[in-house]
């Protein structure tokens, strides 16, 4: 028995050690729910079904009612459901707009015109703040005479809306993918500073690729996964010469990367001429827009993917081992017959194929490439990893972790833009988070000596 | 551990659903009769850059006549990054704002952002930089007449080096404005040139980045490449400061003229001392006013024209002299 009890609280511990970051994540969910406590609107077809029955509540079968609704997907769920429970209560729909303020007007100017009469005007929360149709006394006096439904309100934090939830993790996507590869090379204890400058390159080697070989607009599905796969492995490689930099004549990798993120930096430059690249076909944003499951972003479903396998290779495979052999201490592990070169070019390729797969992805996300991509992004990644666990001088790091470090500077970035903080208050705050997060990680792994020296 | 670690992230993720879920809330509440009232809105607007002074004067003119009208303004920037902009928009678009402004980071690669808001239902417009996606939907574009302002800019520069002469520009051909600054820089000089005693040639056109320290370096290239330079056209002030101080630098400052674009504070006051010599100025807070009195017309169900371009005046040293604002 008392066994299974140290065994629970050792493997406890363990977790908290390597995944404390979590709880930072949770506070600050927590706390960020709580700022943005707000009134909610509902949409789609559950606000059209509500206000159709306010309606048909408080007026007697045969009230006429105008539905008014702007353009999207929502907005059309909305009248389609209104319309449908208005019919079913007995009340007559004369006409519904889908569309802007001026759609509305000319609408009810029409019916006013026909000597026709409106007694209820169901819309959404938006088109209530159209003051074509609030603001009766200016726009059109017959209005006077009818009500205005709009949804009723709900309490809940913005932070946690759907939606929103949905963008933490869209906005997050692209550092979060090219953290991977960083957290491996900052395991066996380097680092790599080309990768802001490698997300450059890739973007603007597939976009260029697609305009001048693969029929730029006409680009087929083929052809732009060719382009996009140059664009990976040309950043591979670089990553691969970066790797032989640091072991074939061991110029440190902070040296090394420096060098390499200016000479990728300029490469970029020159291939687009200075300028963005845009001549793509419409279907090359699948990657960066495209919805997979329940509305989830495909790429958000690649990077938790990726984050999976790094795991499974991380803390399964040999070369996972290896990988933390050489961080730990690489004179014993070469001693040990790690084929210590071969893994830290590895662990470089990966870093730069990976920030190749984000430069695609960025490239998608905002249909053209450009040399002035990723800017200061090698920053981030870096922030995400160290938030996350993984110590800088190496052998010590989980992949897991580095995504709650990811998640954790894009909350705080999220929360931030949603309370309004001013942008330049927001560098302030982010930096001071990644020297608190770093600053209690040391602490805690030296089981907090500097308090106790006091004593 | 793995197995601990695959629980708690169950759980994470599980607890992330179920809140995600809250959108969905059933509400009941007694029906009532609703009074027709004034609803607040919220205006996003996303700028190139807070750095440079013309654009802060449009966020600031935006709010002061967006709260007449009983809207609030989201003012933030870019910071030249289009992606960074585009997670502004999305920002925008999870707010519910009831309107989108934007002075687009890159005129081409801005379109998928405002598509999504297009998606979404909330009308965008464009102020002093145009997008150039056709397929992005904009309500309508506020800006300075640009095309003439670089025909202007050109008269200035044929003025200044007395019609014969080598000049250089620092452009910043990602953003539409410069564009069109540049064109009719260009269309202009070439009619010039035309005449008999006007001879000036363009022996250089490097990125300035639209900011200081960017002209700055290209600006001492430029001297350095090419000295018999007599003038350089800087696409705004902060480009045609950044030239100036690396005139002054090399000691050049007597023998180059600079001709910048907008006119601002800092901008008139170079011009007073000579250091600039003349700008075709923009009037932010017109753009700003004009801006959210188009929103106000299309909320309200008018017609709005899809383009409103705010002439600009050549502004020179005498016009400076005089200007009661300058200390």
């Amino acid at each position: 028995m008392l066994n299974a009890g140290s065994d629970v609280r050792s493997v406890a511990s363990r977790f908290m050690s390597d995944y404390g970051m979590i709880l930072a994540l949770l506070v600050l969910c927590l706390f960020f729910s709580w700022v943005t406590w707000d009134e909610q609107y509902p949409t789609g077809a559950y606000a059209g079904e509500q206000v159709a029955r306010r309606a048909a509540k408080t007026h007697q079968k045969g009230a006429r009612v105008l539905i008014v609704a702007r353009t999207g997907e929502k907005d059309a769920l909305f009248a389609e459901a209104a319309s449908a429970h208005l019919n079913e209560a007995g009340l007559i729909v004369v006409d519904t707009v889908l569309g802007q303020p001026i759609d509305a007007r000319r609408a009810l100017v029409r019916i006013f015109e026909a000597a026709g009469t409106i007694d209820v005007i169901v819309c959404t929360n938006a088109a209530a703040a159209w003051p074509v149709l609030y603001n009766a006394d200016r726009a059109i006096p017959e209005l006077l005479e009818t009500t205005l439904i709009r949804p009723e309100p709900y309490h809940w934090p913005s932070f946690l809306m759907a939606s929103n939830l949905l963008n933490v993790a869209n906005q997050i996507v692209v550092i979060a993918i090219i953290a991977i590869g960083m957290t491996l090379v900052i395991v066996t204890g380097g680092i790599d500073l080309s990768v802001g400058s490698l997300i450059a390159l890739s973007a603007v080697i597939a976009t260029v690729l697609i305009r001048d070989v693969s029929q730029a607009g006409q680009a087929g599905a083929i052809g732009m996964i060719v382009c996009c796969a140059a664009g990976i492995l040309a950043c591979a490689a670089v990553g691969t010469f970066s790797g032989l930099m640091v072991t074939a004549f061991s110029i440190p990798p902070f040296i090394v990367t420096l060098g390499m993120m200016l000479v990728a930096r300029g490469l970029g430059y020159i291939l687009a001429e200075g300028q963005s690249v845009y001549q793509v076909p419409e279907s090359f944003i699948w990657l960066g827009r495209g919805k997979a499951v329940l509305g989830i972003p495909i790429s958000v479903v690649l990077m938790a993917a990726l984050y999976v396998l790094a795991h499974v290779v991380m803390s399964q495979t040999t070369i996972g081992r290896h990988v933390y052999a050489v961080g730990g201490n690489s004179e014993a592990a070469r001693l040990s017959g790690v084929p210590v070169r071969r893994v830290i070019v590895f662990v470089y390729a990966v870093c730069g194929g990976l920030a190749g797969l984000g430069g695609v992805i960025q490239a998608s996300q905002l249909k053209s490439g450009s040399p002035t991509y990723g800017l200061m992004y090698e920053l981030y990644v870096i922030a995400a990893v160290v938030v996350g666990g993984a110590s800088l001088s190496g052998g010590r790091g989980k992949v897991f972790g580095t995504l709650i470090g990811a998640l954790i500077i894009a909350v705080i970035q999220n929360g931030m833009n949603l309370t309004g903080v001013e942008s330049y208050t927001q560098k302030i705050v982010l930096g001071f988070v990644i020297l608190g997060a770093v600053l209690l990680d040391m602490l805690k792994r030296q089981d907090w000596r500097i308090f106790r020296r006091s004593r | 551990m793995g197995k601990t670690t695959l629980q708690a992230l169950t759980l994470v993720l599980a607890l992330g659903v179920v809140v995600g879920c809250g959108e969905h809330t059933e509400h009941v509440v007694a029906p009532a009769r609703e009074p027709i009232s004034a609803f607040r809105g919220t205006i996003g607007l996303s700028v190139l850059t807070m750095d440079n002074p013309f654009f802060k004067e449009i966020a600031d003119s935006m709010s002061a006549e967006a709260g007449k009208h009983g809207y609030n303004v989201i003012a933030v920037s870019g910071d030249f990054d289009v992606a960074k902009q585009q997670n502004q928009v999305k920002d925008f678009i999870v707010k519910r704002v009831s309107a989108i402004v934007l002075c687009p980071c890159d005129s081409k690669a801005v379109g998928p952002a405002i598509r999504e808001a297009n998606a979404a239902g909330i009308p965008v417009f464009t102020a002093d930089i145009a997008c150039l996606d056709p397929t992005a939907a904009v309500v309508a574009h506020v800006a300075t007449d640009n095309l003439e302002g670089g025909r202007m800019a050109a008269e200035a520069i044929v003025e200044a080096l007395d019609g014969k002469g080598k000049i250089a520009v620092l452009d910043h051909p990602v953003v539409e404005s410069v564009i069109q600054r540049t064109t009719g820089f260009e269309e202009r000089l070439g009619e010039l040139n035309a005449r008999p005693d006007v001879d000036i040639e363009v022996v250089a056109k490097l990125p300035g980045g639209g900011d200081k320290a960017t002209s700055f370096t290209a600006a001492q290239d430029l001297i350095q490449a090419h000295p018999d330079l007599g003038g350089i056209f800087a696409i705004n002030d902060p480009s045609a400061l950044g030239a100036r101080a690396a005139l002054e630098n090399s000691g050049k400052a007597d023998r180059i003229k600079i001709v910048g674009f907008d006119g601002q504070p800092e901008g008139k006051r170079a011009i007073k001392d000579g250091k600039i010599y003349a700008d075709p100025i923009q009037f932010p807070d017109r753009i700003g006013r004009e801006a959210v009195d188009i929103i106000m017309k299309y909320m309200n169900g008018e017609e709005v024209p899809k383009q409103l371009l705010i002439p600009t005046g050549l502004y020179r040293q005498e016009d400076a002299l005089k200007d009661p604002t300058l200390d």
